[in-house]
């Protein structure tokens, strides 16, 4: 097929050294690539049970058939390991520009697999692979040790970096690329931290081959002018993920203080209007149409974003209404190399504990500078960093505060309020690395259009089975969340690039089987159903405010939501895979 | 009486560019028609989303007050 490098990169820490081989294109054929291919090879690759934090864990780089190709939105790069936060199989997306030049050197996947023996980085130029000593970098923000190496090789080169958090093994830490473009979720950048490496750099100044290129461009150009830079989309052109405010804090959504509630009687004070005020500059990834990355600077914070999910947690969800805060807990979490979501909602978690008076954190709802200064000192695992970089689950296990604890799995939970759209609980309890909103968006369908009804569990199983399997596919050919193209035209980009004719049928099939070696990945690690949870708030305290004030969701809604969801993918009561699928995979 | 309508994303087009206007609607209107007033149909509107009413979202079937704000969306996607 077109559009491939067929070269996978296999790179040994331990021993310094490489290895060229084919891509698996048996496996590529059934998975496409980015998402699915990475856990198909980690589903091979990894033994079960090992820890994630061992040389024995591998980090893989996997781009798809798109990458570095003009069609739009394509310039992502799939990320994943087994996961610190919760040992489940972890794919994380990043933007920026690494991706292509992951695919221009010459690479489809690039894998690490030991651990160096002292901290290092590894210099990728084309088929040159070199490993540098980091002992000058080891203990820098990701922000500096970014520049440090552009400065070094030049802006041809873009960088993976960890900051102290992924050092630290702090398992919420992330990997940043661009400066402000991180593959944030659990932990990835302590599996990045666990093999001594502080950076990846990467040169690439080749091409990609694809099939027919003058009809593609042809065609592509007339997709990105009608389809992807179209009217609809413009919002995210224009003000990014900070749409999501207002329409989440309509659409009674939006968290306010760790989620004992929604809709912000302050939200104005943050609000797109007045954070987009401040912007100072404008980015978009490689590949990219919409360009949704606003520079904001205000007072001496400065950062790319804030995304909906950074603004709501260290915003609502934290009893903070200042827009320099919020622009601030972004840029420090970024650079300590933090995901904010997790970092957030363990401190919005802290200050709820010593509101209620079961374990005194020294910091409540409302206190700005300390939410700022606990980050730094999560990262750092120092004083009462120590204990909050542990999170929010092993937190609760440790002092209580069981009933308020979000997360799944012991990933923390995103930014979007499960009692005001019931597909969203579902959608967490199942997504395949612990409470994601990435694997079914549910308030799509449920909060932001009339189609659904969001109160009930009805037809649930089924919605969320749907938006999954969107996502899966997407994420396979590895096109960005903000493009909402259809299936239709996903197989027909597929087809154009490639040159093998692809149906809808397989498409979904692709997608299906995914969602199926994920969940066959965590059921070998023991998950199973009891496993896929729902916070005991959401349950058992309804909502007091908002457009869905009176709400929660009761447990035997829950269970049903579950039943359906594993009844449509052919799983057992358990939500286990069965052997059927299992030999199919 | 007097009701705001505030449009978000493409269909501020209806108003030519604006976010908001003040309009006049007869005494228990609908979100669904006061929309209609100013020429918009929810269920033929390309990429329609919801409405909100004082930055609530209700049912289309939702009545105004005098001095409510009406909010119209267009779906977003993303996340």
């Amino acid at each position: 097929m077109f559009g491939y490098q067929n070269k996978v990169l296999r790179i040994d820490l331990t021993r310094k050294g490489t290895i060229m081989e084919p891509l698996n294109m048996a496996w590529a054929e059934k998975y496409i690539g980015g998402k699915g291919l990475a856990i198909k090879y980690l589903y091979e690759e990894l033994k079960p049970g090992i820890d994630p934090l061992s040389p024995e864990n591998k980090l893989l780089l996997m781009t798809g058939p798109l990458t570095g190709t003009p069609v739009p939105c394509s310039g992502k790069l799939a990320v994943a390991a087994k996961s610190p936060a919760t040992g489940t199989i972890l794919d994380c997306s990043i933007g920026g520009h690494i991706a292509l030049k992951v695919k221009y050197a010459g690479y489809d996947a690039v894998i690490f697999e030991g651990k160096l023996s002292k901290p290092g980085y590894v210099l990728i130029q084309n088929d040159k692979i070199e490993f540098k000593d980091a002992s000058e970098l080891w203990g820098k923000g990701s922000h500096e040790v970014e520049g440090i190496l552009v400065e070094k090789y030049g802006h041809e080169a873009s960088v993976l970096s960890i900051g102290p958090a992924g050092e630290n093994l702090v398992t919420m830490s992330c990997i940043n690329s661009d400066y402000y473009r991180q593959a944030g979720r659990g932990g990835i950048g302590a599996v990045m931290g666990s093999k001594n490496v502080k950076a990846i750099v990467v040169i690439g100044t080749g091409g990609v081959k694809v099939d027919k290129i003058v009809d593609v461009t042809n065609r592509l150009t007339e997709i990105l002018r009608t389809d992807t830079v179209s009217e609809d989309n413009m919002f995210i052109y224009d003000c990014g993920t900070t749409a999501f405010l207002e329409a989440c804090n309509d659409g009674g959504i939006l968290p306010k203080n760790n989620f004992s509630d929604t809709t912000d009687e302050d939200w104005t004070k943050y609000n797109g209007d007045v954070l987009l005020a401040s912007k100072v500059g404008k980015r978009g990834c490689g590949s990219c149409g919409l360009g949704c990355g606003n520079f904001l600077k205000i007072g001496d914070a400065v950062c790319e974003g804030p995304e909906y999910e950074s603004i709501a947690v260290a915003g609502p969800n934290a009893g903070i209404s200042d827009p320099e805060s919020i622009v601030k807990a972004n840029q420090v979490a970024d650079d300590m190399g933090l995901d904010t979501i997790s970092a957030g909602d363990t401190i919005i978690y802290a200050m709820e504990m010593t509101e209620k008076g079961i374990h005194d954190f020294g910091i409540r709802f409302g206190d700005k500078e300390k939410y700022i200064e606990y980050l730094k000192l999560m990262a750092k695992r120092e004083g009462v960093g120590a204990d909050l970089a542990l999170g929010v689950r092993a937190l609760a296990a440790k002092y209580g505060g069981e009933d308020f604890a979000m997360h799944v799995k012991g990933l923390e939970y995103p930014q979007y309020e499960p009692r005001g759209s019931w597909g969203m609980s579902l959608a967490y309890a199942v997504s395949d690395r612990g409470a994601c909103h990435m694997r079914a968006y549910a308030p799509n369908e449920e909060v932001f259009a009339a189609s659904i009804p969001p109160y009930t569990a009805e037809g649930k199983g089924e919605m969320v089975y749907n938006l999954a399997i969107y996502n899966a596919v997407k994420f396979s050919m590895v096109i960005c969340d903000f493009w909402p193209l259809s299936l239709e035209r996903m197989t027909e980009i597929m087809t154009m690039i490639t040159g093998k004719d692809w149906t809808e049928a397989e498409m979904n099939a692709v997608a299906e089987r995914v969602i199926n070696i994920a969940r066959a990945f965590n059921q070998r690690e023991g998950f199973n159903r009891k496993d896929d949870t729902m916070p005991k708030r959401l349950a058992n305290e309804a909502l007091k405010s908002g457009a869905a004030a009176g709400q929660k969701i009761p447990q035997e809604a829950f269970e049903d939501m579950l039943d359906q969801y594993y009844a449509v993918l052919g799983w057992s009561k358990e939500g286990m895979v069965p052997d059927t699928i299992l030999c199919q995979l | 009486m007097e009701v705001t309508i505030s449009l978000r994303g493409h269909l501020i087009k209806q108003f030519g560019g604006e976010q908001e206007r003040v309009v006049e609607v007869p005494e228990n209107t609908t979100a669904e028609e006061a929309l209609k007033l100013i020429g918009i149909d929810w269920k033929t509107a390309r990429n329609f989303g919801f409405v909100a009413i004082n930055s609530h979202k209700v049912l289309m079937t939702a009545q105004l007050k005098e001095g409510d704000q009406l909010k119209a969306y267009p779906k977003i996607s993303g996340g």
